[in-house]
This record gives C-alpha cells, structure tokens and sequence, in this order.
C-alpha cells in the first residue's frame, strides 16, 4: 500500500500530469471560445453553424465532451504511460528500487496502477471543465443551459465515463508496456505515437485485422461514438461494445503482464 | 563454504556483456566491520560486480555470500540489510530530496519514522531537503544519493565510487562518516579510482583489473609487502648491481627495468633503502637515483598495468578472523 500511495505521490506535481490534463481541457476550453466567437458566422450556412453549436448545447454538450475527451485521450494517453515507464529507466529510479530489495514486478504494476488513478481523476477534470466551458459557452452564446439537469442524459454518463476509462487505461498499458521493453522514455513515446497512427492508418487497408487491435477496440468500447478518434465508426460497429471491453481488458492486463515479466528478468545496466 | 566473519564475499564470478568478459572468476573475501576499499582501472569490472551484488544483473556463473548466506537474484529481501549506491545517483528531478527520500523508503525495507531527517542530516542536506533536486549540484545529488544507501540503516553499504563530484569538504565528510560506520560495526565496500581517498580510508583493499582479482590484503600489510625501491646506475653496471642487490633480497625479486635503461626495481621495504645505497657503494656503484614506491598508486599500477604479472592465481590468501575483524593477512606468493 506504502508503494502505492508513494507512485501517486510522485505522479500528481509531474509535469507530465499536469500537462497531459492542462492540454486536454485547455483544448475543450479553447474549442467552446471558437465555437462561441464564430457563432452565426460560420461559412456553409446556419446548419454548420448549430453543429457546432452542439458542443456547447446541452443535453448532448455531454456526449461530445466525453467523445473529445476519449478520443483524443487516448493519444494523450498512450504517450503519458510512455513517458511514465520510461522514466524510471531513463531516470535510473527503478534501479534504486530494486537495489533496496523491491521486487521489479510488484514496482512496475503499482505504478501502473497508481497512473490508471490519475487517469480517471485527470479524465474526470477535464470533463468538469469541459462542462463548465461549455455552460459558460451556452449563456455567452445565448442558447440557454436547460438541458444540462437532463436526468436520462446524467443517468447515462458513469457507464459511459467508467468504459472510456478503461478504454484510456488500456492504451496507458501499451505506452507503459512499449516504454519498458525499449527501456527509453523518449523511445517509448516516439514508439506509442507511432503505434497509434500506424493502427489508424493500418485500418484502411485491414480492417478485418485491426479492429482487433488496441487503439480501434478502445474506440468501440465506447460505441465507436467517440467523435475525435482516428477511427472511423464504421470500422468498429461490427463488434459489440461488451466484447470490445472484453479484449480491452486482454490487451490492458497482457501489456501489464509483459511490462512486468520484462522488468523481472531484465538486466539493469544504465 | 560460508565464512561467518565474512560480510560479502564472491567465488568465481564471471559475466559477460556480449563478446566482452567483464569478470573472469572474480574471488572476493570482504571481512564484517572494515572500509574495503575496491580499486581498479576503468573497464576492470567494478561496476559490474556493483550490479552483481545488488541483484541487478546475473552473473554468468560463481557465486556471492552476503552477510552469510548465498545470494542470488531472486533473494531480494537479503538487501533490505543492504545499502547501495551504484553507478550515478538516480532520483525525481522536480522532487525535492525530503520526497525522493521518502519516495525511496516507500519501496524495499521499511523504514522507521523519522529516518529520512537523520539521513538529511548526516549528508549536510537538510538545509536545502524542500529544494528540488534539478536544482542540486552534482555533489549534493552524490551526497543524497549516499544518503538513500543509508536510509535503511544497513549492515552493509556498498558505494560506487562515492566521492564523484564532492568538494573536500563533502570527501572529508563522507569519509568520516564512513569511518564512523565501520567503527559501529557496519561493513562498508566503496569502489574507486580515487587511490589517495582509499589510502586514507580503507582498511582492507582489494585491486581488480579486467575482471579478476590481483591483489587483496589489509592496507598495511600490502603497502608494506608490497614496497619497492628503485635505484638507478650507469646501464653498464646494471648487471653488476642486480646481482649485489640480490644477496640483499631474493634474486627473483631485483627486476632491471626494459623501459628505463640503468632503473632497477627491488621489491623491499622502504624502511631499508639506505641499505640498498650501502650495498650498491660497496660494490663501488654509485646511484645516481634513489626512491621508494611503497604508495598505493604505485601497487595499484604495478598491479593493474599487466595483469598477469600477479600472483599465480590471481588471488589473496589469508585473511583469518576468530572475532569479525581482521587479524591476520598475508600475501600468497
């Protein structure tokens, strides 16, 4: 437990958190101004205009807050549990560790665990202040924030919140898992981005393969809906989201498992 | 067989990095309760015993005791008796020492309340425990690093090379502190090439050059078994002067350099070498250079510069203890 509270301790005033949450609600701040200061001035007529009225238009502001957040989350994502793994090589604190005695495995799944808190405590930020921009956006903009006690609308967000979660925490184990076999903070990232367009673009071409892969399944585990993501919906509706959460928890627990089975055996050289 | 006054000792360590041998057969015998002082040359392998001892890396064969019992990798509660600083000191940047330290304790041993201060204050950091480490200078990070080796209040302590990047003031601290430890009872193995630093701090030393173990004694026995005077004569009458020499010692001991025309090498206490002067003088040769070697620099390049020319096997004999501390200590010859 002492392990666990220290890996949360030392994750929250990382600049790494701080930035990888600053910059995702910094973004759905910065997209609720645009669509304020260019509201009823948009070209291609007033239909584009109240779509992108429907960012700060509530009930349904809900729904594309979590999309932004999911979809672009994962990006973030993988490239924070990159950064993190890759850190206690590049920094030479895993070596500490296990010179104290610390058994590699139990190091590397307690952090990892303590960086799937801080996701859903950072998800759970940017989401406040995705709504709260987008409230402040609706009064601004004249459209009113009535639906924004919407029951139906509010009964819905846990479970879509709690999958995307485990759909974010997912794509931290690839960045973590990557960043540990090539022992490299930087190379762990450079890796995890690479992955997560190379995915994307793969599925133009293989859809029937990819859809089975990290990045397309953490999309259809939340329906496909996520509006930002790289995938297009239609590349992940043949699968329902149940068996999607399924292999998500495959490719989070088997990433973990790699990462911690490389830590265990590896040989602590730098 | 285990030795109980042993605190750490290796049998036949080897391991290699790819093609390169980084220990060939390394035989350590560190006694309970001394400074070791652990010498050698870049490349000669002491890093990679560092890590061997610590459980980061496998030998590729031998075997190691610590603190009495045999150690692998997999017996990592053995380290929570075990203090250790290897390589460059690692810790979170934009974390303060107070929190890289109780981040530290987090892990492995625990430690008792209140550990983190004394640590903080025997390093000289507790003025400056709020300030993040990325603003430290490489000495204070070396002086935290020592500390997060002692945070656990280990029976052993083993520091790689820990004087990097100390003023001297912080060397003469460290060393001080050091002495203390072992003066309590706590064994304390420190690699280095800082040969000055060891002379004044080791008690026992042990000399490693690629990957084996060339020589390993108490500090005075070996300087003293070890001294070498070196005289120099007319080359014309280098023959004449190893022989008058010889009856002073042993024949295989009177060595006329190949490098240095005229400089011979006689391996005997410096305490005798008037003796050396009167013996060439009645010979009728007169030196027209005379000097003592019986420093540890010297040994220490004597030693590592051809590594064949130690002894046989390459490894140090007796140390006989009957109460944890050194009694006797004898070079094989």
């Amino acid at each position: 437990m002492r392990l666990f509270v220290s890996a949360l301790e030392k994750l929250a005033p990382r600049m790494a958190t701080l930035f990888t949450f600053g910059l995702l609600a910094g973004m759905l701040v910065l997209i609720d101004i645009a669509v304020v200061a260019t509201h009823g001035v948009v070209e291609g007529g007033p239909s584009r205009s109240v779509n992108a009225l429907s960012l700060i238009t509530f009930p349904g502001a809900y729904d594309q807050i979590l999309s932004f957040i999911l979809g672009l989350g994962g990006l973030f994502a993988v490239t924070y549990g990159a950064a993190i793994a890759g850190s206690e090589w590049t920094w030479g604190t895993l070596k500490t560790a296990v010179v104290r005695g610390e058994s590699r495995s139990r190091y590397l799944v307690t952090t990892f665990a303590a960086i799937g808190v801080v996701l859903a405590v950072g998800l759970l930020f940017a989401a406040l202040v995705g709504v709260i921009a987008a409230a402040i956006g609706a009064t601004v903009a004249g459209i009113g924030i009535s639906g924004i006690g919407d029951r139906a609308a509010l009964e819905a967000l846990p479970a879509h919140f709690l999958r995307g979660w485990v759909a974010i925490t997912e794509t931290a184990a690839i960045g973590f898992a990557v960043a540990t076999l090539a022992r490299s903070q930087l190379a762990g990232i450079g890796v995890g981005i690479a992955l997560y367009f190379g995915e994307t673009f793969a599925g133009l071409f293989l859809p029937d393969v990819v859809k089975y892969l990290p990045f397309h399944l953490a999309t259809a585990v939340v329906g496909g809906s996520t509006g930002f993501a790289p995938v297009p919906s239609s590349a992940v509706a043949a699968m329902s989201t149940d068996t999607a959460l399924i292999l998500v928890a495959v490719w989070l627990l088997g990433s973990l498992g790699v990462a911690a089975g490389f830590g265990e055996r590896a040989e602590i050289t730098g | 067989m285990i030795d109980p006054s042993l605190a750490l000792a290796t049998r036949g360590l080897r391991k290699s990095y790819g093609s390169r041998l980084a220990l060939d057969g390394l035989d350590l015998s560190v006694p309970a309760g001394v400074v070791y002082g652990f010498l050698g040359p870049n490349g000669a392998g002491k890093t990679t015993t560092m890590r061997v001892l610590t459980g980061l890396v496998n030998a590729d064969a031998g075997a190691v005791e610590l603190l009495g019992r045999p150690f692998t990798r997999r017996d990592r509660r053995r380290l929570f008796d075990v203090g250790a600083l290897v390589e460059s000191p690692a810790f979170y940047p934009y974390l303060s020492a107070r929190e890289n330290l109780r981040a530290l304790a987090a892990s492995g041993a625990p430690t008792p309340a209140g550990r983190i201060d004394e640590v903080l204050e025997i390093v000289g950091l507790r003025e400056r425990a709020t300030d993040p480490v990325s603003r430290y200078s490489m000495g204070m990070k070396q002086r935290l690093g020592i500390g997060g080796a002692l945070l656990n209040d280990p029976t052993l302590l083993l520091l790689d090379e820990p004087s990097n990047g100390l003023d001297p003031a912080g060397i003469v601290a460290i060393r001080e502190t050091l002495r203390h430890l072992a003066s309590i009872g706590k064994t304390v193995f420190v690699s280095s090439h800082l040969l000055a630093e060891v002379q004044q701090m080791a008690d026992v030393v042990g000399i490693i050059a690629s990957g084996r173990l060339v020589r390993e004694g108490s500090m005075q026995d070996l300087l003293a078994s070890e001294g070498v005077v070196r005289v120099r004569v007319e080359p014309a009458e280098v023959v004449t002067a190893t022989a008058r020499l010889a009856r002073l010692t042993a024949p295989d001991r009177v060595t006329p350099s190949r490098a240095e025309p005229g400089w011979i090498s006689v391996q005997i206490t410096p305490e005798r070498t008037a003796e050396v002067n009167r013996v060439l003088a009645e010979a009728g040769i007169f030196a027209s250079g005379l000097g003592s070697g019986n420093d540890l620099e010297e040994l220490f390049l004597t030693l590592t510069e051809d590594p064949t020319s130690a002894d046989p096997d390459g490894k140090f004999a007796g140390i006989e203890s009957t109460t944890g501390r050194l009694a006797r200590v004898e070079v094989l010859s």
